[in-house]
Order: C-alpha cells, then sequence, then structure tokens
C-alpha cells in the first residue's frame, strides 16, 4: 500500500530542492532511513549535508516510521539565539 | 497546584528594539513578589568571513515545531527554576549588525534562580529550536549559512 505524505524543506535543503514542500507517495512503514535513501536519490547534493528529520514536528532516527499524513521536515543545523 | 502556562508568542519580525525591552522592564514594576530580573541579549556580531564582514542575519524557521519547542523549554525551566515570570522574544527575517535577534527575560524572588534559569533557556534555544540563519556578507548580498557551535 501506498501512502501520501508531506515533506517540508527548510534553509538550505529548499534551496537544494528548490522548494519548500512536496507530496511524496510513498510504501506504507517506510522508516526515517529508508525516506533519507529515496530523498537523496532525487536530490543527490542532499547527501553532502547535514540535517535532522522531524515526523509529526519531533525530531526522529533512522528507525523512526512515517505514517499516512505525516508531515515530515528536512532541518538543516539550528542557528538560533 | 502545578501553574498551566499557556503558550506565547515569541517570534517578532525584524530586529527587537531597545524600546521594547525597557518597555518589558517597566511592565514588571507592578509584581513585587519579585526580586530580581536576570535578561540576556543575543546581538548580531559583524564577524569577519571570507568574503567580508557579516551585516546582519536573515532568520526563518519551521515556525509551528518552533513555537512547541519555545513552550517545552518554558515548561521545563519552570520546573526546574523558582521563577516569578519568563519571556522569550526571538526575530525573524533580517536583523542588520549591531541589532537584538533574542531577548530572554527571566524574573525570580532571587539572583541565583533567575542567572541559572537565564543560562539554561539560551543553551536549549540553540540547540532545540528549529531556527535557521543566513549570514549576510559583503555588498554585494553573498552569504552563508550559519551553524550554531
Amino acid at each position: 500500500m501506498e501512502i501520501t505524505i508531506n515533506i517540508l524543506y527548510f534553509g538550505m535543503l529548499a534551496e537544494i530542492t528548490g522548494l519548500a514542500n512536496e507530496t511524496w507517495l510513498v510504501k506504507d512503514g517506510l522508516t526515517v532511513g529508508d525516506l533519507k535513501q529515496e530523498i537523496g536519490d532525487k536530490y543527490p547534493l542532499i547527501r553532502e549535508k547535514k540535517f535532522k528529520v522531524a515526523v509529526n514536528q519531533q525530531i526522529g532516527d533512522d528507525g523512526t516510521k512515517i505514517s499516512f499524513q505525516s508531515e515530515v521536515a528536512l532541518l538543516p543545523p539550528f542557528a538560533g539565539g | 497546584m502545578e501553574k498551566i502556562h499557556k503558550p506565547k508568542k515569541v517570534f517578532v519580525q525584524g530586529p527587537i528594539s531597545p524600546q521594547f525591552v525597557a518597555d518589558s522592564i517597566a511592565r514588571h514594576q507592578s509584581k513585587v513578589n519579585i526580586g530580581a530580573h536576570a535578561i540576556f541579549l543575543g546581538q548580531i556580531r559583524a564577524d569577519e568571513k571570507e568574503e567580508g564582514f557579516v551585516t546582519g542575519i536573515e532568520y526563518s524557521a519551521y515556525e509551528e515545531m518552533a513555537e512547541q519547542a519555545f513552550h517545552a523549554i518554558r515548561e521545563d525551566a519552570f520546573s526546574k527554576f523558582d521563577l516569578t515570570c519568563m519571556h522569550i522574544y526571538h526575530s525573524l527575517g533580517l536583523v542588520p549588525t549591531g541589532e537584538i535577534s533574542l531577548f530572554v527575560f527571566v524574573s525570580s524572588a532571587h539572583r541565583r534562580a533567575a542567572f541559572e534559569a537565564s543560562e539554561y533557556i539560551v543553551d536549549e534555544i540553540k540547540t532545540k529550536v528549529p531556527i535557521f540563519g543566513k549570514e549576510m556578507v559583503g555588498p554585494v548580498g553573498e552569504y552563508i549559512w550559519k551553524e550554531n557551535k
């Protein structure tokens, strides 16, 4: 089964993709680690960047599962303060 | 009973003015259980880069997650330190060199809690809040993405 997810890009990552967000069709049960692979295939320049992935506004790790209508955000290094 | 703190608006567009800071202090003069305020102000530094001097930082954020992260930091600080009140403001958009981009204002009955809480809150903001910054460099619009150490 395939599900749609919404991916948000921030900072330098949005510059690489040329997009602030996009909707992807992915396999149900996809993990953050799997998604990073797919994103790296579509946008090879992202592989060289340091970033964290938030799923529904919580920082995840490679094992975090992504489910139907999840909001997934790619976050470059933080610079607040 | 545990006090419930409502999420507060943190982001302001552009620099935080010294007048805003002064007005915030003035608003606390009626709260006479306070004996100590600690204020931290983050100011944009003119770092020298290969391309020239930094002229300002343009901030952006994953705003919904950032507001939640600020709220969690506030709750955490209230539970760790004996505080009367706490205010956090952070800029979005362009903040020129020499201007203020972060204003953390904590108040307590005594100084120790205020000192310790302000340091804790600033450290947490730097590592946990998804805010991104473009350091504008030199005269022709070049920039470098900033990364907190």
